[in-house]
């Protein structure tokens, strides 16, 4: 104690020597000066350590993009008689004009030219023209029509060649606005995976069923999946499941057999029990499911179809295969040649849910015939079709992911947004700017793959994985997670700065240096 | 005699313009069928999350899993439904009834069995892998049963259960998600065509604070208990030592004992069965997001999966002159 008592006599009798009030009074001011120039540059350092880094997006080039696209057509007439090819444009032209009742942000125009170097390229079409009695069209399985004419004066015959142009311009821009079959078919993808099943419900009680199937896929499916490959891969696999079991509803038993009624076959398909599901990470799954009913069933019919099988919408198809004639315990092997019925089936069921529309390029009539690409299942004009209408689908889809994108990153201001978002962007929109140029160059094909590769990227941008880190982080949890930290150090600070500036100011001068614990005293 | 070949005349014409009749109004209908179809989803997904750990939390697990045995049940496929359980009761150490689940001390069925497809299990069940798996921002390696593959067709059910407070549900004790979490995941789905109608069902406490951020378009949802209340437990099981369901989820899971496939019975149905004496909490609905009159929303619409058909008009006729040719191989 007694130390202590002379260690504060020592330093109070330091306290009447002004030079050391002097010295203390200038470290406090070092040490206020010093913290404060540290605040001065550790505040911004704070501040652009800490900051969501957000790499800049060209938001008003995207919000102005617009969706407008002019899709043209080219026609090639071949023909040994006049005619002539100005007229027909301007006249086709101005007839599918007419027939656009709406106002469209896409738009399919026609060009006519002579029969000159003809490439083999989506939207190059040649009409082969000859004089006939009746007039009439017949649409080939590559990219020709053979047009036959009636009209013997020239003028009428341009009219007839225009009005059939513009019929055919029209028709496929109808249908793009109307999305007939849309519900039922598949949204593009650059792959889908292709499962055809054999489903046997009961080998016990029937047959032990097997199938042929890699040379029914070798014929019926790989010209299909070859013709449509440089628009979107088929990945086709088979399984055959035995003792599958009953499907969810029971059919109805009739005089022999037993059948389905229409409401039942919602519930037919997708039975949680059938391992249908597919490995593939995000490739969208077509399921093809030949069904072999129990033998006590058979045969199996669908009431109201002639060809036993049914489409379920963005899924897959499902046909009901009766064996007649099969015995318990027997083991069947279903050969190539049956399988060729139900590969019919299941390829008109392909065409539907990828898209395919059955009556292109012009409604079936009298005089309008279509050659069905029987050896690939797809014909060069289906398939230019299918191509026009996913390219405007990718364009759109590319066009809104971006500017839903830029939304999401403008309502958000926590949301980290990384380079490689903007390169995904940058090239979405490199790609998007380019599909003008190569439409009315007449590459439709690399129009169709600029909007898929603009599509891909900007979803790739939506769905990046880092576009959701920071996502759940608000203010609150900043001041959270600061306070701790800071009100020890800040409260001290604030007041020993408070004594410096009471200290320094003038009318304080005169008073004798006396700190607040030894007033008490 | 000739009274009565005329008679039987007049019968024959009868009965044939009777079986025309029937013939075209049962065609009618089967045109019917279809056509009605066209407004419909196509796809029907269910998102099931328990989020709570430890054995004491049994009830949580217990109740997720029978909502996944129901939709099961009603015909969503393993394919289409995920899966979240934080914690594997079945393999816990303190369950007398090892790999079994039960949602009720009778113990008729078990929960678990045979056929249970967890897709996310454990440590997976963050705050974080849930938003990714709504809004799809989900690393490019993961497989495709932890994706929520939806499109602008898709009915989404979405059922959450666990310990929650106002505004936020717990995962696992150690984060919370909040309910401007789950709006803006909603939102982000809607802004990228991810649903087409979502049914959110939540059972926790004060769990109608969680659906009030909601502000996205056809959302249905539907909690246990206000703001302020509990959701209580039933069930205690003395072998167990745990209450095995909640009561709010019990309720519901009576009522879909009596809904199958085929069932006409409606959401409206559904919530005016809900009866607060038994459920012992104020069960909430907000229905104003959501476009369609309940009474005309059928059940399967989200328990299921009721699918758009069209019957195959005609086979194309593939591999007309091939087939001989290539026969070789």
């Amino acid at each position: 104690m007694a130390a202590l008592r002379d260690r504060i006599r020592t330093l109070l009798g330091r306290r009447s020597d002004p030079k050391t009030i002097i010295s203390v009074q200038n470290d406090r001011r070092l040490v206020v000066t010093s913290i404060l120039f540290l605040l001065l540059l550790g505040l911004p350092l704070w501040w652009t350590t800490t900051r969501v880094y957000r790499a800049e997006l060209p938001a008003t080039e995207i919000s102005q993009f617009a969706l407008d696209q002019v899709v043209p057509f080219t026609f090639y007439i071949d023909t040994p008689m006049t005619v002539t090819v100005e007229n027909i444009e301007r006249m086709a032209q101005k007839l599918i004009d007419k027939q656009r009742t709406h106002d469209l942000r896409v738009r399919y125009t026609a060009q006519v030219r002579h029969k000159t170097e003809v490439p083999d390229a989506p939207g190059h079409y040649t009409l082969r023209l000859r004089e006939a009695a009746v007039g009439a069209v017949d649409f080939g399985v590559d990219r020709v029509a053979h047009v036959s004419v009636s009209e013997a004066d020239s003028k009428k015959r341009d009219a007839a060649v225009a009005k059939l142009v513009a019929d055919i311009v029209a028709k496929e821009e109808r249908e793009l606005r109307e999305k007939k079959g849309a519900r039922r078919a598949l949204k593009y993808a650059p792959e889908y995976s292709v499962t055809f099943t054999l489903l046997n419900e009961d080998p016990v009680g029937g047959a032990a069923v097997s199938w042929d199937i890699e040379q029914a896929a070798d014929i019926f499916v790989r010209p299909f999946a070859d013709t449509l490959r440089p628009l979107a891969k088929l990945a086709v696999s088979t399984q055959i499941l035995h003792h599958a079991g009953p499907p969810p509803v029971t059919p109805l038993a009739h005089d022999n057999g037993t059948y389905l009624t229409p409401d039942m076959l919602p519930h037919f398909a997708n039975s949680p029990w059938w391992n249908l599901a597919s490995t593939d990470p995000i490739a969208p799954t077509i399921s093809f499911i030949l069904y072999v009913p129990a033998l006590r069933s058979q045969p199996l019919r669908i009431e109201g179809s002639s060809t036993n099988a049914f489409v379920v919408s963005q899924w897959g198809g499902i046909a009901i295969a009766n064996l007649p004639g099969t015995e318990v315990g027997a083991s069947v092997v279903i050969s190539r040649d049956e399988l060729q019925k139900y590969f019919g089936i299941f390829i008109a069921q392909l065409r539907e849910l990828v898209g395919i529309r059955n009556d292109t390029p012009l409604i079936p009539g009298t005089r309008v015939s279509l050659q069905r690409a029987t050896a690939t299942g797809i014909s060069s004009w289906e398939l230019d079709a299918l191509m026009r209408q996913w390219m405007v689908a990718n364009h759109q889809t590319a066009i809104t992911t971006l500017q839903s994108l830029v939304r999401l990153v403008e309502s958000m201001e926590n949301m980290v947004v990384m380079d490689e978002i903007k390169v995904q962007v940058d090239q979405s929109l490199s790609a998007l700017r380019s599909i003008p140029q190569a439409l009315s160059s007449g590459n439709q094909l690399l129009a169709f793959e600029l909007a898929a590769n603009a599509s891909y990227f900007a979803e790739g941008a939506f769905f990046d994985p880092s576009m959701v880190s920071l996502l759940y982080f608000p203010d609150q949890h900043k001041y959270a997670i600061y306070l701790p930290f800071f009100l020890p150090v800040t409260i001290p600070l604030l007041a020993a700065i408070k004594k410096a500036i009471r200290r320094d100011s003038p009318q304080n001068d005169s008073k004798p240096d006396v700190p607040d614990d030894k007033k008490n005293e | 005699m000739k009274l009565s070949s005329l008679f039987s005349c007049t019968v024959l014409v009868l009965s044939l313009l009777a079986v025309a009749f029937g013939a075209s109004s049962n065609e009618e209908k089967v045109t019917q069928f279809f056509d009605s179809s066209e407004t419909q989803h196509t796809n029907n997904w269910a998102v099931l999350v328990c989020t709570s750990r430890f054995w004491f939390n049994y009830r949580h697990m217990a109740n997720t899993l029978s909502m996944y045995r129901t939709v099961k049940r009603l015909g969503i496929p393993d394919s289409h439904i995920i899966l979240m359980l934080a914690d594997d009761m079945a393999c816990n150490p303190r369950n007398s009834y090892p790999a079994a689940v039960y949602d009720h001390p009778r113990k008729t069925t078990d929960l678990y069995g045979d056929n249970v497809e967890v897709d996310y299990r454990g440590y997976e069940v963050t705050v974080e892998n849930f938003i990714r798996l709504l809004t799809g921002r989900v690393a490019p390696d993961t497989p495709r049963n932890k994706r929520l593959l939806t499109d602008d067709k898709s009915n989404v059910f979405i059922y959450m259960t666990g310990h929650g407070g106002e505004d936020f549900l717990k995962f696992q004790d150690s984060e919370e998600i909040n309910s401007y979490d789950i709006a803006d995941a909603f939102k982000q789905m809607w802004e990228k065509q991810r649903y087409r109608e979502i049914l959110f069902v939540i059972d926790t406490c004060q769990a109608n604070t969680m659906y009030s951020k909601f502000d996205s378009p056809n959302i249905l949802s539907i909690g246990s208990s206000k703001k302020g209340q509990n959701s209580l437990s039933h069930y205690h099981d003395f072998d167990l030592g745990v209450s095995v369901i909640d009561r709010f989820t019990y309720y519901n899971l009576e009522f879909f004992e009596s809904v199958d496939l085929s069932s006409k019975k409606t959401l409206a149905d559904l919530i005016a069965a809900y009866n607060r004496s038994l459920i012992q909490s104020d069960p909430g609905v907000r229905t104003d997001l959501f476009a369609r009159d309940l009474k005309k929303t059928y059940l399967t619409d989200f328990f299921g999966a009721v699918q758009n058909v069209e019957l195959t008009a005609e086979a194309f006729p593939i591999g007309g002159n091939k087939v001989k040719k290539s026969s070789v191989k």
